[in-house]
């Protein structure tokens, strides 16, 4: 027959002392809520984050450039990019890979030809290929070949389009403007040459005119001065372009990002700093209120000394005791742990439906690192718990 | 299950209590069976040898041992089981929880390894004229009757050994004599030995050995 706890009950003193117990509850439960919530928040930021940025094979790709400030004007190696400083980029663990946008070193004009009478001077980039969101296999070129293919920015396209009417040029959709042949001339080293050039796509994310990396190689070397040259721009290639670290980088080399991309990153490091804090808070809040049940746990056994020291004498073994005084208070843990998750669980609710209008990204119910922290949370409590009592249970019987 | 005691005495006696005690540095071994008298005047150390036996202290030299287990090496946890199964013992002090009654008092320890069922608990506190009081908290009823229920307390488990510290010092003759019978009957059901010790000589103990402390 099992030996039973209930005759042993009543001989300890658990009534005593009932406001300590109760706020040590309460605050066990507020820490909790705190704890939880504050997980459940950083990762529906993590989740509300992840998107919103153009992403290629998940990762995204934003560009760097220097700020351009009132010391640095005029001096145009301290605004672009050297090697050294591309290598520092690229040994970050946050970013993958890194690009530079070589730009032309001579002059081009570009000339609609017959078809428009549009004439202007523009500039030349290239890009690695692996960087470019729109790459059709047709971007490519070989030497002596007089077509160039273009890719262009939608962004520029889009100025044109608001431009054109004033000018008395025609707009024109994109369909129409792949179809243009436009002529690029080349001038350089008492040289001339002229180009077609075709728009074969547009980019979202690269605001440039982009032409295949061996040619801008060969035009630099046969129209250019000769100097090597440096980009101004360079692109990154990262797993999330919100990453604090990288932001935190970025800040600290006074270098400039595309900012949109980014400005969610700058609010999520705020939010998740706030969220981080009231983390360590509820964990605080957790530990005090721990402490708190264990000097009410001590006094119990303070007061039911006798009768436990009288107990162990009559040989009920200090372990069982142990157990089953411990055993008490699990239901008052696991109680309040769900109770605190149920309102983080309400509190997900709202945020979900009334702030969040039911936003994909999130979920109504629970992650399940949030559930499982409040798992971890009992079985803390009662591990904690229950060698807490054996220990208090061992000093009296070497009393 | 046997007793031995070899060169025991307590750190706080001198060395010169072993030559006039037949206890103390000896080297003594009881089995299981036997009855034993050891008179104990005032201050002889007579509750101190109990509670050694008992594993309650370890400020002794020299060693107690159940069988081959030494009682100095046994941890808590040990313990439980030698005086759950094997050791009883009725103290000085009685020792009852205060604001429980009798009958919880009893039950507490018979749970833990009962040798009786309740009817014969109850057939017990009758015989030792306490029957009625099984209702009263411990603490209220008066010392005699609250010696016989650590009596009986101590007879509600199985046992080898059966120590008793002055059981009869609130009892008049009659209650005494009954209290010495009924325990003598049950440890007889045991096959155990009543290690009984007192300020002098009990008449009505059929001690098989005799010892001064």
């Amino acid at each position: 027959m099992a030996v039973s706890f209930k005759p042993i009950q009543p001989l300890l003193q658990t009534g005593t002392n009932a406001a300590s117990r109760w706020f040590s509850y309460i605050g066990l439960g507020v820490g909790v809520l705190l704890l939880l919530c504050s997980i459940q928040m950083f990762i529906n930021i993590q989740q509300l984050l992840k998107e919103g940025s153009i992403r290629k094979n998940g990762f995204d790709y934003i560009s760097i450039t220097k700020s351009v400030t009132n010391e640095t004007m005029g001096q145009p190696e301290k605004n672009l990019f050297s090697q050294v400083e591309l290598d520092e980029l690229k040994a970050q663990p946050f970013i993958e890979d890194v690009s530079p946008l070589l730009p032309n070193d001579f002059r081009v004009k570009l000339s609609a030809g017959s078809v428009l009478a549009f004439s202007t001077d523009m500039f030349l980039e290239t890009l690695d290929n692996d960087f470019i969101d729109t790459l059709p296999p047709s971007f490519t070129w070989q030497e002596g070949q007089y077509n160039i293919p273009i890719i262009l920015s939608s962004d520029f396209f889009e100025i044109y389009n608001v431009f054109a009417p004033g000018q008395g040029l025609p707009q024109i959709s994109r369909e129409t403007a792949m179809g243009i042949p436009v002529q690029i001339i080349c001038e350089g080293n008492g040289l001339t040459e002229t180009f077609t050039g075709k728009i074969v796509a547009f980019s979202d994310r690269v605001n440039s005119v982009l032409v295949p990396k061996n040619f801008l190689l060969w035009s630099n070397k046969t129209f250019g001065k000769g100097a090597n040259v440096q980009a101004s721009r360079v692109f990154v290639k990262t797993k999330d372009a919100n990453n604090t670290e990288l932001l935190k980088f970025v800040d600290q080399k006074n270098y400039k990002l595309n900012k949109d991309k980014t400005l969610l990153g700058r609010n999520k490091m705020v939010i998740q700093g706030i969220f981080s804090g009231l983390g360590i808070f509820g964990l605080l809040v957790v530990l005090l209120a721990l402490m708190l049940f264990s000097f009410y746990l001590q006094l119990v056994i303070a007061r039911s000394k006798d009768s436990l020291q009288l107990l162990l004498t009559l040989g009920y073994s200090p372990s069982w005791l142990s157990r089953n005084v411990a055993r008490i208070f699990v239901p008052v843990y696991i109680v309040v742990v769900i109770a605190a998750l149920a309102f983080t669980q309400l509190m997900q609710w709202s945020f979900h439906h009334f702030v969040m209008y039911d936003r994909e990204e999130l979920s109504t119910p629970l992650h399940w690192v949030t559930l499982l922290t409040a798992v971890v949370l009992i079985v803390l409590s009662i591990i904690t718990n229950h060698r807490l009592v054996r220990s208090l249970l061992n000093k009296l019987h070497t009393n | 299950m046997q007793l031995t005691i070899s060169n025991l005495l307590p750190v706080y006696f001198e060395k010169s209590r072993t030559q006039t005690s037949e206890v103390w540095g000896k080297e003594i071994v009881w089995q299981k069976g036997e009855l034993i008298k050891i008179v104990a005047p005032s201050g002889s150390g007579k509750s101190s040898l109990i509670n050694f036996l008992y594993g309650m202290r370890k400020d002794f030299d020299g060693a107690i041992r159940y069988d081959q287990q030494d009682i100095r090496n046994m941890n808590p946890e040990q313990l439980a089981p030698l005086r759950k199964d094997h050791v009883s013992i009725v103290f000085q002090d009685l020792r009852l929880f205060p604001h429980q009654t009798v009958a919880e008092n009893l039950e507490i320890k018979r749970q833990l390894n009962p040798f009786h069922s309740p009817e014969k608990v109850l057939e017990m506190t009758e015989r030792l004229g306490i029957g009625t009081k099984m209702n009263s908290l411990a603490k209220t009823c008066s010392y005699g009757e609250q010696q016989r229920v650590a009596i009986i307390r101590a007879l509600l488990q199985p046992f080898d050994f059966l120590l008793l510290d002055e059981p009869f010092s609130h009892l008049d003759d009659r209650n005494s004599q009954n209290a010495m019978q009924l325990i003598l009957e049950e440890a007889k059901a045991r096959n155990a030995s009543i290690v009984l010790a007192d300020l002098e000589r009990i008449e009505f103990f059929p001690y098989t050995r005799l010892f001064h402390l």
